[in-house]
């Protein structure tokens, strides 16, 4: 069917707030970035500085540790989504496929556990870190991570195995594979857009943790991630917005880097071709 | 190739039954349908077989091999799926090569394998393609190039040509029946048509709420079935069905009487009648005629169904045929024939088959 010109006129309207709302705040963080402490403080605000100050990201680069708090993220987003994936793979397969005695009721557990807030969680997750001495280590930081992730990406993946034909794994096993043989050999493969996404969603889970970090790490300053250190840079009496502004910047890009890297994965349709 | 024993298998899901225990010797080379309507528990049989589904009792054999707790891979069976199955991520020759490499065959032997294989089916061409670049009839055909190429002791099909156009399936019918002869492999092929079964079978197994109807060949399955289900499923249209009376041993039915064998009905007052579509012909040409007022004519170039009413008519019965529509005589080669002008029909007797109305077994 033809749209009409009012018809194609809502919908790219539509198509451009809703973008002018997701990339406004970007768009601003960047404005902030670049202008001055004064035309920060001006009113009415300007929507771009007269004189960007490339600088501000030198400056912020050499004085603060931004390479070691990337790095903390990175080591305790990428342990957490190892760790994650490894459980929720057998937890989110086993959901899906078989039918175990109380495993309905199990699986709405696990959907129970992903609503409660992470503030809630924090406080017996920090008794038990304690106990056991481990609190300032950024392995616990990814060890609580994973608490908060398995849920969500067990439920993701068992919806994602749930479109997976059934057949697939049974020809894998008449072909000669274990359940588990056929698991990795099939199942995984054909997943591989459900995985991505999936790894995804965790990566940004434990990148944008403020709460846990803050917790567990606030004492060990070699163990800073990117989000608890950008926090440490607001003064008691003045706050550079510009520079914490341009240090945001450098934690969003690894985020915007990845999806670009994984965009292929993540709308691919694999399982096309299964079936008839 | 191997012969294969069912003993008594049955599968219960809690307190629901769904396959009696069930018992069945399969010769080698033999080609064996299990034909059913939906729910009949002819599919969970076959996924006994293949060792996807435990039985919930019973032995299965392949040759003198108890395969009843061995792993589907342990059991040297290939199984073609209805929805083919193909793994998407893999080419069509890696697709069909899977089996051997999961055995540990060298990559030259499972090379060369692969390629008699694909050259049996016609798909040579296809060998470096993924699932989603084939058509329907492509598929499947790579789905059996992965059943042959392992030389297995057994073939298992599930419905394996109903996601085909009608005339692919034609076609492909012809086909495997055409492998099954090259290759004489024992088969075991789940289908809910009963063109297929007739067409492909050595002998039909015919299924209803997981309980065996009838065991037999597709010709005897068609002129002597044991019960009303089975005389219903198989043929198409389906058989017609009347209640008639018998008196002084004269069967009255469809406004006519006819002579019948007083042992055969055994004191019985009441039976319901079958008579195939194709039984019935134009005009008296047989020894039992009658007159219809044809309701429906539907013309099919060669033939012609035409349907009437009876006030007898039993409109319950095996198949997928609707009988609402009336009783069906099928009519080859006749001239013009038009809905509302009196018609005579004959029949041979000796064509009719009787039921107990009560037992619904054959008399």
């Amino acid at each position: 069917m033809k749209r009409s010109p009012l018809q194609t006129f809502l919908l790219y309207a539509c198509v451009v707030v809703t973008l002018v709302i997701i990339l406004f705040p970007v768009y601003w963080l960047i404005v902030t970035a670049l202008s001055t402490t004064v035309e920060l403080s001006g009113l009415p605000p300007s929507f771009w500085p007269e004189m960007p100050q490339w600088g501000v990201f030198t400056k912020v680069w050499n004085e603060r540790p931004i390479p070691l708090w990337l790095l903390n993220s990175a080591l305790a987003a990428l342990g957490s989504v190892a760790l994650s994936m490894v459980v929720s793979v057998l937890a989110g397969y086993a959901l899906s496929r078989f039918n175990v005695r109380g495993g309905h009721g199990l699986g709405l557990f696990i959907l129970t556990a992903k609503m409660l807030p992470a503030t809630l969680l924090v406080i017996p997750l920090f008794a038990i870190f304690r106990q056991l001495g481990m609190i300032g280590n950024l392995w616990t930081l990814v060890l609580a991570h994973a608490t908060l992730i398995i849920p969500f990406t067990t439920w993701m993946l068992k919806g994602y195995f749930d479109t997976i034909p059934r057949e697939l794994e049974q020809a894998a096993m008449v072909d000669g594979c274990s359940p588990l043989g056929a698991l990795w050999r099939v199942i995984l493969p054909v997943s591989t857009p459900g995985l991505a996404a999936t790894a995804l969603y965790a990566f940004v889970l434990s990148w944008a943790d403020y709460a846990y970090a803050r917790t567990f790490l606030i004492n060990s300053q070699d163990s800073w991630t990117a989000n608890l250190g950008i926090a440490t840079m607001r003064g008691e009496y003045t706050t550079d917005w510009n520079e914490i502004s341009a240090a945001a910047v450098f934690v969003a890009l690894p985020i915007i880097i990845i999806y670009l890297f994984l965009e292929r994965y993540l709308v691919g349709g694999l399982t096309a071709g299964a079936e008839k | 190739m191997a012969s294969i024993t069912i003993d008594n298998v049955h599968k219960d899901y809690g307190a629901l039954n769904v396959l009696k225990p069930f018992s069945l010797e399969i010769e080698d080379g033999e080609f064996v349908v299990l034909v059913g309507p939906s729910g009949c528990g002819k599919s969970t049989m076959l996924k006994i077989l293949a060792g996807l589904e435990p039985a919930s009792g019973g032995r299965v054999l392949l040759g003198d091999r108890d395969v009843t707790d061995v792993a589907p891979g342990g059991r040297d069976i290939a199984m073609v799926f209805q929805n083919y199955a193909l793994y998407p991520h893999l080419t069509v020759a890696q697709n069909i090569g899977f089996g051997l490499r999961m055995r540990g065959m060298s990559k030259a032997q499972i090379e060369r394998r692969v390629s008699d294989a694909a050259e049996t089916l016609g798909v040579s061409h296809l060998l470096e393609r993924k699932p989603k670049a084939l058509s329907g009839g492509q598929r499947q055909r790579v789905a059996l190039g992965r059943a042959i190429v392992r030389e297995p002791q057994a073939f298992l099909m599930d419905e394996p040509l109903s996601n085909l156009d009608a005339k692919l399936r034609v076609q492909m019918r012809a086909e495997i029946s055409a492998l099954h002869n090259r290759l004489g492999v024992t088969t075991v092929y789940v289908t809910h048509d009963q063109i297929e079964a007739m067409t492909m079978a050595d002998r039909v197994v015919l299924m209803r709420d997981g309980v065996i109807q009838q065991i037999a060949s597709p010709d005897e399955l068609f002129r002597s079935p044991t019960n009303l289900f089975a005389a219903g499923f198989i043929g198409s249209p389906g058989m017609n069905f009347v209640k008639a009376e018998i008196a002084g041993g004269r069967l009255s039915m469809l406004g006519t009487e006819i002579d019948i064998d007083r042992k055969r009905v055994d004191g019985r007052k009441n039976v319901i009648v079958g008579l195939r579509p194709e039984y019935m012909a134009l005009g008296k040409t047989h020894e039992a005629d009658f007159k219809i007022q044809p309701t429906l004519v539907e013309s099919l170039g060669s033939e012609k169904y035409v349907y009437f009413q009876d006030p007898h008519h039993h409109a319950s019965g095996g198949g997928d045929d609707d009988r609402s529509k009336g009783l069906i005589a099928r009519i080859s080669h006749s001239g013009v024939i038009a809905e509302d002008q009196e018609l005579q029909l004959s029949f041979d007797p000796q064509n009719l088959s009787l039921f107990d109305p009560e037992t619904e077994q054959a008399l």
